[in-house]
């Protein structure tokens, strides 16, 4: 079955299929993970904003091999009589049998209900965009700002890239102005002229997972995932917290969370520059 | 908010125990105003899609009380779920399913925590072999950083951060958390302090009520 | 889960008993259970409990567009559920049939009946009504739900305010509760189900069966009918075949239920009505009696606020003495590579070494060269947004040129790449932050 001039090569295989959990805490006991990682550094990521050209804003973002891409589509609506001044943001976070085997095709599975629970839960906690920034005209027209993040290779650590994502586009969204005209109560719109969205914060997210009930790392991958005994996930806003989310899992100790805190403020840090420096390539 | 005085303790508790004749374990938590009910089926027969060779599935339904379920109850449902699975000793019952369904009754605050509470009290009720106890408390943070513990809904829509802690009963450590707002690392960490020992509360209620119902005289 | 099924014994047992008028839990056959009706402190939920049968309803409102067909009524939706609770072979999600006959029943009941006026529902003719929805959940299943669901949904349509509306030209205000009183809905008449199980082709009969003579029955008559002696709906499934003064007779046996019922409705109604206006408790807290053994009853103990803060702080200040600096760290990783127009990339590495494809590890290709640097000068470049290469994305036919040393061709051959690497074996080392292991 194997050719004989590999034996180590199928031992490690063997082993690897066969007890992923001892063949990953030999790994870790020299503080390392397979792909060479430390325990508390993040895949490469690449982010490429304004890829496509009919959204209003968009960005891809490659955490690793996990590729996740946001579009942000801008219609026109009604408020809602009880908040006559507020817009919409409607993020719904699809993953497709495209990105990984473990989904079906059909209706959104949990993880995706639940993806998209999170992105909402961080785009109102935040306040990164008011909804009143979004009314045109209170109680007749209000923008609706449609957040489609979807999933395009599934490879573990979904909600980071969701959030860095939605934010990368949030920032590089630009709304055409737009005059309400009283007497037809239409809207007439400025082919030409462009408003960008006013961002007052900036989310960001990092997810840590728990491993064999007292380790913490950052980033799994959708292996790691599987393993793991617990997820931790923190999403910081400048300097504060927004959310932090352990959904059950293994205990964790308050030394372990505070290690956990460092750790997702300096990740803002470094990637909320990424952001600046590429918006700013942007506009040079 | 200034009227609300600062709430150092937790609202009243009371809970009734076995209150359904089908389920295995049932029970009505209240906790103030919100009253959250608990069911528990198993272990029982499992579809074969879902079978696991060396452990108990565990399915939790949360039914909100009007409405459809959307993503904000599979979120809840995926919370209440993974929380069970740490405490349930599921590796005693392979290839079966445990079946838990949440209803939410009334809902004047805290209703996570609620959720969570209940919860474990209905698989105390059935018998079923757990790990550890888990209490669940929630507290919100208002805008001049001071702590309500087991808010209504009127403070925690008024307030700036609303935090649920989850406790084991074994090493007080957390297990699951849910924290939303705007806070900072110390306000968070002086949460966490406060709703942990506002959990000893909690596991002494689980403790007299299961000794009330087991108790001989 | 399945149900245990039934045995015939005990079958045989309770056709039996009814052939000599006798039933399992001591009843007459005319008899129905104890009723017991309970109120929450929202407006519009209440429980309803029917011996073992438990329900519990739930009323909201919302303001919404007209049925284009009715411009001037509002809307009633009513919902009953089968949860998984109340019996272990209910599904969530999915409507079983039978789920799908007791809402049909509940909806004729009360839609059809007529039951709600639904013209006071109107807002604005045409553009906004109320649409009321009630939710019917069922908690435990011990037989008649249908019974019980009809009592608790009438009960909660009577129990329900809405919010007051005033309506000036186009603006229309919708007053919240603390600002103006809501407002009942008009409920006409009180339709109210009753249930007959008919045993041996319908020469004994039954009312208000449990679950166990309901599985055992033949078949079943459900009445839907107010006080006035009106029936609103009328239904027979199941094998039998009843004779008409047969179906009269029920009907004068179902009218003496539904007075009855309606009735204790009343009564709990004002009960409910009287608490609230003297300012006593109300809610289903108060149903609970703590005197049973398997309730318990307990008031949190106050919490010293300033010994938690102590601990917290005391918790901050251990974690910042054995914190490693982290500022070697910032330098290395906050080091952008702006690749190209709207184009940039943090952090550096390769491609997952964990995947294995035992295929690939046979068909490893010599030729495919695969040279791994960990410098920092590595870029990595995409198709950017001008290159209009986006449009026919296939993600694994892209060549992507990452720099002078680093080449990642198809998915295929990343794969046969990375058993290039595991063969080498070759990690490096990172500076980094460790991770606080216990």
């Amino acid at each position: 079955m194997y050719s004989s001039s590999k034996p180590a090569e199928t031992a490690k295989i063997s082993v690897r299929a066969a007890r992923p959990l001892e063949y990953y805490r030999k790994f870790l006991e020299k503080d390392v993970r397979p792909d060479g990682r430390e325990l508390g550094e993040f895949r490469p990521t690449i982010l490429n904003i304004g890829c496509i050209s009919t959204a209003e804003g968009s960005a891809l973002v490659k955490l690793g091999n996990t590729t996740v891409m946001c579009g942000i589509k801008a219609e026109f609506a009604t408020p809602k009589t009880e908040e006559p001044s507020n817009g919409y943001l409607v993020p719904n976070v699809e993953l497709s049998p495209l990105c990984s085997p473990m989904f079906r095709p059909g209706p959104p599975g949990e993880q995706a209900q639940v993806l998209s629970h999170f992105v909402n839960e961080v785009l109102n906690q935040s306040c990164c965009v008011r909804k009143e920034d979004l009314c045109i005209k209170t109680g007749k027209l209000v923008w609706v700002l449609y957040c489609d993040i979807l999933c395009l290779d599934y490879d573990g650590n979904a909600p980071d890239a969701c959030i860095l994502s939605l934010l990368a586009a949030l920032k590089s969204t630009m709304l055409p102005a737009v005059k309400y005209n009283e007497e037809t109560e239409k809207p007439e719109t400025d082919s030409v002229k462009t408003e960008p969205l006013h961002i007052l914060s900036n989310p960001v997210s990092s997810t840590f997972a728990i491993f064999d009930d007292h380790l913490l790392f950052v980033d799994p991958t959708v292996q790691e995932e599987s393993l793991a005994t617990g997820t931790v996930t923190i999403v910081t806003n400048d300097n504060d917290l927004c959310l932090v989310q352990k959904p059950g899992g293994s205990p964790v100790t308050a030394d372990q969370m505070n290690t956990c805190f460092e750790r997702a403020f300096s990740r803002s840090k470094e990637v909320l520059r990424l952001i600046d420096e590429i918006l700013h390539s942007i506009e040079r | 908010m200034s009227n609300s005085s600062k709430r150092s303790n937790l609202r009243v508790m009371s809970a009734e125990l076995s209150l359904l004749s089908r389920p295995d374990g049932s029970a009505t938590l209240f906790q103030g105003d919100t009253c959250v009910m608990s069911a528990v089926y198993g272990p029982g027969e499992v579809r074969i899609n879902k079978e696991q060779i060396d452990r108990a599935t565990v399915e939790v339904i949360y039914k909100p009380r009007s409405g459809l379920p959307g993503c904000t109850e599979k979120s809840q449902e995926r919370l209440i779920r993974n929380t069970c699975e740490t405490v349930l000793l599921s590796s005693l019952h392979p290839r079966s399913s445990v079946s838990l369904t949440v209803q939410e009754m009334q809902n004047s605050g805290s209703l996570l925590a609620c959720c969570i509470n209940s919860m474990c009290l209905a698989l105390l009720d059935s018998g079923m072999s757990m790990k550890c106890l888990v209490a669940a408390v929630h507290c919100v943070l208002d805008f001049e950083g001071a702590v309500f513990l087991d808010a209504t809904d009127k403070e925690e829509k008024g307030a700036q951060a609303c935090v649920t802690f989850v406790f084991d009963s074994v090493d007080k450590n957390v297990v699951m958390v849910h924290a939303v707002g705007k806070y900072s690392v110390e306000q968070f960490n002086k949460c966490m302090s406060v709703c942990r020992t506002a959990s000893a509360d909690i596991f002494h209620f689980y403790r007299e009520t299961m000794t009330k119902k087991l108790k001989r005289s | 889960m399945r149900e245990t099924p039934l045995t015939n014994c005990e079958k045989d047992f309770v056709k039996k008993s009814v052939a000599e008028n006798r039933r399992i839990d001591g009843r007459q056959p005319y008899d129905t259970r104890k009723a017991k009706i309970t109120f929450g402190v929202d407006r519009g939920s209440c429980q309803v409990q029917l011996g073992q049968t438990r329900v519990f309803a739930q009323v909201s409102c919302e303001v919404a567009e007209p049925k284009p067909s009715r411009p001037s009524d509002g809307i009633l939706f009513v919902n009953l559920e089968l949860s998984p609770m109340a019996c272990p072979s209910f599904e969530a999600g999915r409507l079983s049939d039978y789920g799908v006959e007791l809402n049909r029943l509940l909806e004729r009941c009360l839609k059809e009946s007529r039951c709600l006026d639904t013209e006071s529902l109107c807002i604005t003719t045409g553009e906004k009504v109320w649409s009321i929805r009630v939710d019917v959940h069922v908690l435990n299943h011990d037989g008649n739900i249908i019974d019980a669901a009809s009592i608790a949904a009438i009960s909660v349509l009577a129990h329900f305010r809405r919010p007051d509306v005033t309506v000036s030209g186009t603006e229309i205000t919708i007053h919240p509760i603390e600002e103006r009183d809501p407002v009942p809905l008009s409920v006409h008449h009180m339709p109210l189900c009753v249930t007959f199980a008919f045993f041996e082709q319908g020469k004994y009969l039954v009312v208000d069966p449990t679950d166990l003579e309901e599985k055992v029955m033949d078949g079943k008559m459900v009445i839907g009918m107010n006080k006035h002696r009106e029936i609103c709906t009328l239904q027979i499934t199941g094998d039998i075949q009843l004779e008409k003064d047969q179906v009269l007779r029920c009907s004068n046996i179902a009218v003496v239920k539904v007075t009855e019922m309606t009735e204790l409705i009343h009564k709990a109604l004002d009960n409910d009505r009287q608490v609230r206006a003297s300012g006593g408790k109300f809610g289903f807290a108060e149903s609970i009696s703590i005197e049973k053994v398997t309730s318990n009853q307990m008031k949190g103990s106050e919490i010293n606020m300033e010994d938690a803060e102590e601990q917290a702080s005391a918790l901050v200040l251990s974690d910042q003495d054995s914190e490693t600096p982290s500022d070697t760290i910032e330098d290395e990783e906050t080091v952008v590579h702006v690749l190209n127009k709207g184009v940039g990339s943090i952090g550096q590495g390769g491609a997952s070494q964990w995947t294995i494809d035992e295929e690939e590890a046979e068909k490893m290709q010599t030729e495919v060269k695969f040279k791994m640097t960990r410098t920092k000068s590595a870029h990595k470049n995409l198709p950017t947004a001008t290159d209009g290469d986006l449009g026919d994305n296939s993600e694994e036919e892209e060549t992507i040129v990452l720099g002078q040393d680093m080449k990642i061709i198809s998915q295929q051959e990343r794969q046969n790449s990375q058993k290039m690497q595991t063969k080498t074996g070759d990690v490096k080392m990172k500076k980094g932050k460790k991770y606080m292991k216990k």
